[in-house]
This record gives C-alpha cells, structure tokens and sequence, in this order.
C-alpha cells in the first residue's frame, strides 16, 4: 500500500540564481530590498514559473537556501501542493514530498528570472516593481486589475 | 576607594600639620566641611586632587607652600609641605603620600628642591606597612588619572555633558570610566600584529601571492580611510545641526521672525510624523506585497481544485471502502462473508480491481485536506488585492501631503530670507546652508557607505584568494593562519567593544533617566533622557521634543551630575564623590531634592559647602546621613586656616 513520504528537507536552487535570491533580500530598506526571506521569493518565484508555464530542471551546482520546515502549513505548503497537483493532473503526487518539491523548484528555477527582469532590471524602486509585477501578471491574463 | 583621612602640612593656607577624618560608615557617608568663601575650600579639594595625581591634578594652583611656614622658617631652613591620604581599596588599606621640599633664601623667597616626591604604602594583613613599589601605576589601576574628573569635581563646572556641543565629552567619559580603552588597546596590538604577520608574507611569497596580499593591503588602508572620513563627516553633521539648532533660537527670540519660526517647528514637526506614518506604511506594503504570490498562485490553485474536485464528483473520493480493508481480506484470502475463496478466482479479482482504483488511506486525508486548505485562497487573495490597493492609495495621499507641507516649509523660509530687517535674512541664508552642507556631507556618506560595502566584498574576495594561493606553501600557511587568527580577534574585540559599549550606553541612559527625574523638580515635564549612538545627552520633554536648549544653568548642572552618578553605579567602581561647591547656583528645589537624593547614589560623598549652600531643607535632609562635619575656619590676623571638627 502507497504512504506519503517525507523526501528531503532542503530546498534548492541552482547557485547561479543564488545571487539574485541575495540580491532581493540582502538589505535594510524595504523600497529597494522588496523581500525579507528567501522563501518568500521562492514562492514568488515558483508561482511566476507556473503563471508562465515554464518548469527549468535544475543543471547547475545546487545551493540550499532553506529548510521545508520554513514553509507555512496554512499558505506555502497546500500552495505548492496545487503547483504539483496542477502540473501533472494528478492528486497522487501527494504522496511524495520530494516530488512536490522538486515540481516547485524547477517552476522557482524558471519564475526567478522572470522575477528578476520585472523587479530588478525594470527602471523605478524593486518595491513599486513588485507590486506592478502582480498589476501587469493579473492584468494581462483579464481578471481585472490583479487578477 | 573610600577616603579614610587627609594630613596636610604646610600646604597654601594649612599651616602646620592639620587632619581631617572621612565618614566611610555606609549609613552616614556624608562628610561636610563648609566655609566661606575664601576660607580654604578649594585648597583642601586641591590638596586631595595634589596628592594623588601631583601637578597633573592640581594645575594652575598656584604656590604650594604654605606662606606662613615659609616665613617662620630660617633662611637655609627646610620648609616641608606634604599631604597624605588614607584611603581602602579593595579590602585593603593604603596610605598615599605627595611631599614637596622648599629652602627659604636671604631674601624670603624659596627654592623648591627637584619635584615632589610620591610615595605610597600598603597595609599588610598583619597590620605592617609595606612600600608599593610602582606608586604611580598603582594609583592609577584604583582611580585613573584620567576618570578622576568624574569623581572629584567642582560643582559649578560640571554642566559641560549637558552642553549641545558635549557628545565628545560624554563619549570620552564613557570610555574612560567604563575602562573601553582595554578593549581598543587589545584592538590595536593584535591589528599591529596582523599586519606584521602579512609584512612579513609578503617577503617570503610568491608573486602573485605578494600581489594579493598587496591588494588586500591597499583595499584595508582605504577602508580605514574611508570609516575616518565617514567619522569626520558625522562630526560635520553634528556641528551643522547644532548651527541650525542656534539659528533657530536667536529667530525665535526675534519678534519679526518668530511667528515664522514657530509655524517651521509645526510644520517640521509634522512632517517628521508623516514620514514616520510613511515608513511603517512601506513596510506594511511590503509585507503584503511578498505575499502577493498568493494572487499569482491562482491559476494554479483552481486547475488544482478543478482535478481535486472531479476526483469527487467520480466518487474517488471519499472512497467507500478503505484500501487497508480490501488488503486484509486479500491477506486472509477470504470474502466478507466469511466464505473462502482461491486465487485466481472471480472474488479474487474483483477485490484486486477494487484495491488499485482506490486511493491509499493517508493519500485521501491528504487530498481532503489540501482541497479544503485551497478553497479559502481566492478569497484570501481577493483581501490582498484589497488592503494593497488600499495601502497604495495612503501612500500617494501620503506623498501629496507632505509635498504639500514641505511647499509651505520652503515658502516660511523664503519669507524668512526676504525679510527686510537684515539679521532675519542673514540668519535664515545661514541656515540654509547649513542644511545644503548636511545633504551634501550626507550624500557623501552615502557614496561612502557604498563604497566600504564594495571593499568588504573586494577584501572578502581577496581573502579567498590569498586563502587559496598561499596552501602549496607551509610557512606561508603558517603565517596566513597567525594573521587571520590576529585579524579575526581583533574585528572579534572590535565587534565585542561596540555591544559592550552599546549596552554600557543604555544602561548608563537608563540609570540617568531614573537618577536626572529623581533629582529634578519639573519631573513631569521632562518625559525621557536620550543617550543616542551619537553620545549625545538629550532631554525630551512632554511633547516628545529636544528640550536641552532649554534647559536652565541649574538644570544643566542636575542632568551632568545625573549622568556621572549613573556612570559610576554602571561602573560600579567603588569610588567616593567628592564635590567642591556643588550647591553654588541651584535653586531651593533642586538642592533639596539632590540633597535627599544623592547620598543613596554614592558609596560617600564629600561636600564642600559654604554655609549658604546648605540650609533649611537641603540641611535637613542631609543631616541623617552626615557622618563626619567640619568648618574651615580663616584667621584674619595670620591668614592661615584651621580645620575644626564640629561632631
């Protein structure tokens, strides 16, 4: 009979996004550091990875960024649960942590370039980036100003 | 230390031998010796300050000796003038002694012999006295010569640490009286001894090593030139705003200029707390916004509730029978009923089917979880498109308003500089430039700023690389690992010197704050004391505003003595207070309440007093606690003072 099973903890990027992971978070002032954690750009990254249908197989040397510990069971965890189940329309990817994980990296590894042109390679402050990033990602696909 | 006794002889207006014994009693730890003006106060502090730290302690004294015993003496007589002092240090008893040797010439003058001579002794536990043999550096280790000034001072001229201008005077004392200057001296020796440890890779590396090293080298020196220039342009700041903090008071007392004057304060006023309203709504916005792959997750939420879903609607889930039911009976190979059954056979088979379409036990928690963890996103979502949208729309009426205030700031000014009595105009151009310098020297730090984070990554980089260059070679090897290690301790100790000063600063804030509202009678009025990173000593009043411009000469004066009372409890030094004319100036308030207070703050306290400066309820409420009185008494017939014990 089939278990869950709990997979690897770690969470990993490929080390040459790791600069733009620092860059984001790295720093005092909200206006020009948008992000106070890594895991937060992860998921930003993944869910931009996904918006934009794009799953990069890690190829690189792999850094850990943080633990699976530091996802929220209330937000991130089902969130990257829907990822996985969306991706392959199959509820059964449940089973596997490393699986879910793995689906949420390759999306993360693809979404953090996106993530990286619109915030930090567009002209103005990251902060007022971010936030039209989510203006322009939820426009363009109709739903009113952010979705 | 505690003072046990003083034995002058022949010193300025104590003629002879004269003796005055300390209250050490822990109750009573108040000695008072009050006099005239005139009477020998002064001479009998600088008789304590003489002794233990000779000329250093006692400059601009004037003539030591005693004229009197001067004129008594025969020519070619030896006049001696000597002060000793008994005090307890540490459980041990010490007797300090300064002595200075005169001979009286044919025509009344003296000839000093040589300098003085110090000597000091120690009580053994058998009661003998042995000779210390480095008196100098012994007195120093119990009461440097440097912090003695916060210990034994003259009243009247302590108001120096409420001063706007003072944050090096009271950084300086912080150092000193907390004993900083181990941690600096233990900073700098090992830095000297890193450096030579990388002088002396560099003469026996390689080329490219030597290279590296000489780089790291250039990037370290123009570190520390750039911290220097990042300090000097700190103290240029400090002194423009203390500039415009001036401006501002003389436009204030100025009739024509003050109603403008005051509107600026509210309008600065103002924005500083639109700012402060602005700083915590970005940082609101940017939490929300970090959350904001909620709404970006959205597609994916709905495709996943979308499969989840069907599974439901197919009656996947949840699954009649349990998959570990239809394993048990597989396992015991017959059907529910109870009846056997062979494998391969019908029942068989349709219990095999029914196991792999249906779903695992946890596998349908899961699912049933997830889908229901799922639902309330679109919603969650929704709330945060809602308080971003909300935020943002704050955060322009924000910006028009204080764009708003800020025009009306520059309009006060400009009617400022337009004014026609020409001091109000100078004076607002003044500050005007004032504030053109602070941007400008800010501007300059922050180009600063960037480039110390550019050299720490370059001296970062170079560090790896010289890491890795010098490993083929052993002695390389070795020496690299001694300057790192000399380099580590002393960033180490630089990091340990700047929290144990940072804490050492809160703890002296705090204490001044409790020691200063104890002390003042506008207590209420005076709502917090601020001793910031910049070691400026700060007075906020009831509105939340600097109120140290406004501070009287007397208040002034209770705010140092706050701050030095608080240093020593932090210190916890045990040292005496010892205060020449500390009443001189303060009003009845302020004197009695520091009269009630103050013997609590000392381990003793020594007071010399005119009689003026302690009567009626400052008298009063001293009289419990004084352990040891007496009264410098001049006679006008010789001009030499006796010192009488009155109880």
């Amino acid at each position: 009979m089939a278990e869950i099973t709990t997979g690897r903890d770690t969470v990993v990027i490929d080390e040459a996004a790791h600069e733009i992971y620092r860059r984001l978070t790295e720093g005092n002032d909200p206006v020009s550091v948008p992000f106070r954690t890594m895991k937060d750009v992860f998921m930003w990254a993944a869910c931009l990875g996904y918006r934009h249908g794009e799953r990069r197989p890690l190829t690189g040397k792999r850094v850990t960024i943080f633990r699976w510990a530091q996802f929220t069971p209330q937000v991130d965890i089902p969130l990257l649960k829907a990822l996985a189940i969306a991706d392959g329309s199959d509820a059964n990817v449940l089973l596997s942590q490393d699986e879910i994980l793995s689906i949420a990296e390759e999306y993360a590894n693809a979404g953090i370039h996106e993530l990286h042109a619109g915030v930090l390679d567009e002209y103005g402050q990251p902060l007022w980036n971010l936030i039209e990033v989510i203006h322009n990602t939820t426009t363009q696909e109709g739903g009113g100003r952010y979705g | 230390m505690k003072l046990e006794r003083i034995t002058l002889e022949n010193f300025r207006q104590y003629y002879g031998r004269q003796r005055l014994i300390f209250s050490k009693d822990s109750q009573q730890n108040v000695t008072v010796i009050h006099g005239v003006n005139g009477a020998g106060k002064t001479s009998l502090f600088l008789a304590v300050n003489w002794c233990l730290y000779g000329s250093e302690g006692a400059t601009n004294v004037g003539e030591l000796v005693s004229k009197e015993a001067v004129s008594r003496a025969r020519n070619e007589e030896v006049v001696r003038t000597t002060v000793e002092l008994t005090f307890t240090h540490d459980g041990e008893r010490y007797l300090a002694s300064r002595r200075l040797e005169s001979v009286k010439q044919a025509d009344v003058s003296i000839s000093v012999s040589g300098t003085d001579d110090f000597t000091m002794m120690r009580t053994r536990w058998d009661g003998q006295a042995e000779r210390v043999n480095n008196p100098i550096g012994t007195m120093n280790a119990i009461l440097p010569s440097n912090v003695r000034t916060y210990f034994l001072f003259d009243g009247e001229k302590i108001d120096n640490f409420a001063k706007p201008e003072a944050s090096d005077e009271v950084r300086y004392a912080i150092y000193n009286v907390l004993k900083l200057e181990v941690l600096t001296r233990g900073r700098k020796h090992l830095e000297d001894v890193a450096a030579e440890y990388r002088r002396e890779l560099k003469s026996v590396s390689s080329g490219e090593l030597r290279d590296l090293i000489e780089q790291e080298e250039r990037a370290r020196a123009e570190k520390e030139q750039v911290l220097a220039r990042k300090e000097a342009l700190e103290r240029e700041i400090e002194s423009a705003r203390h500039q415009i903090t001036d401006i501002d008071q003389r436009l204030r007392e100025m009739q024509n200029a003050r109603a403008l004057q005051q509107q600026r304060e509210r309008l600065e006023r103002d924005i500083k707390q639109r700012r402060v309203e602005m700083d915590r709504l970005v940082n609101d916005i940017r939490d929300t916004a970090t959350g904001g792959f909620v709404i970006l997750g959205q597609p994916a939420i709905e495709r996943a509730l979308a499969i989840l879903d069907e599974k439901r609607e197919r009656g996947e889930i949840p699954s009649n029978i349990r998959q570990q039911f239809i394993q048990d009976l597989l396992d015991r190979m017959r059907c529910i009923c109870g009846r056997p059954f062979e494998p391969g056979s019908l029942e068989h088979q349709q219990l095999l089917t029914l196991m792999n379409s249906s779903l695992p036990g946890s596998l349908e928690d899961d699912v049933l979880n997830t889908s229901a963890a799922l639902r309330p996103f679109a919603e969650r979502a929704q709330m945060l498109k809602d308080s971003l949208d909300g935020a943002m729309r704050r955060r322009a009426e924000l910006l028009d308003f204080i764009q708003t205030l800020e025009e009306e700031l520059d309009d006060v000014s400009r009617q400022l500089k337009g004014s026609p009595q020409e001091e109000i105009s100078r004076l607002e151009k003044q500050r005007q430039d004032f504030r053109a310098d602070i941007e400008s020297y800010r501007l300059e730090q922050g180009n600063l700023d960037t480039r110390l984070e550019t050299l720490g990554k370059e001296i970062a980089r170079l560090e790896k690389q010289i890491e890795r260059a010098r490993k083929d070679e052993s002695k390389q090897h070795l020496l690299t690992r001694r300057a790192n290690l000399a380099q580590r301790a002393a960033d180490a100790i630089g990091e340990m010197y700047q929290v144990f000063a940072d804490d050492m600063r809160q703890r002296i804030e705090a204490r001044t704050k409790e020691i200063f509202k104890s002390l003042v009678w506008k207590d209420s009025h005076f709502q917090d004391i601020c001793l910031g990173p910049d070691y400026r000593l700060e007075v906020i009043d009831r509105y939340g505003l600097p109120a140290r411009p406004e501070l009287s000469a007397g208040e002034r004066q209770v705010l140092s003595l706050s701050f030095i009372t608080a240093m020593s409890r932090v210190s916890e030094e045990e040292a005496p207070l010892v205060m020449d004319t500390p009443f001189g100036r303060l009003s009845s308030h302020h004197r009695n309440s520091i009269t009630e207070h103050l013997p609590e703050l000392a381990d003793q306290l020594v007071l010399f007093v005119t009689d003026e400066e302690l009567r009626d309820q400052a008298r009063q409420n001293l009289e419990p606690r004084i352990g040891a009185e007496y009264r410098l008494e001049f006679d006008r017939g010789t001009s030499c003072t006796e010192i009488v014990e009155v109880r």
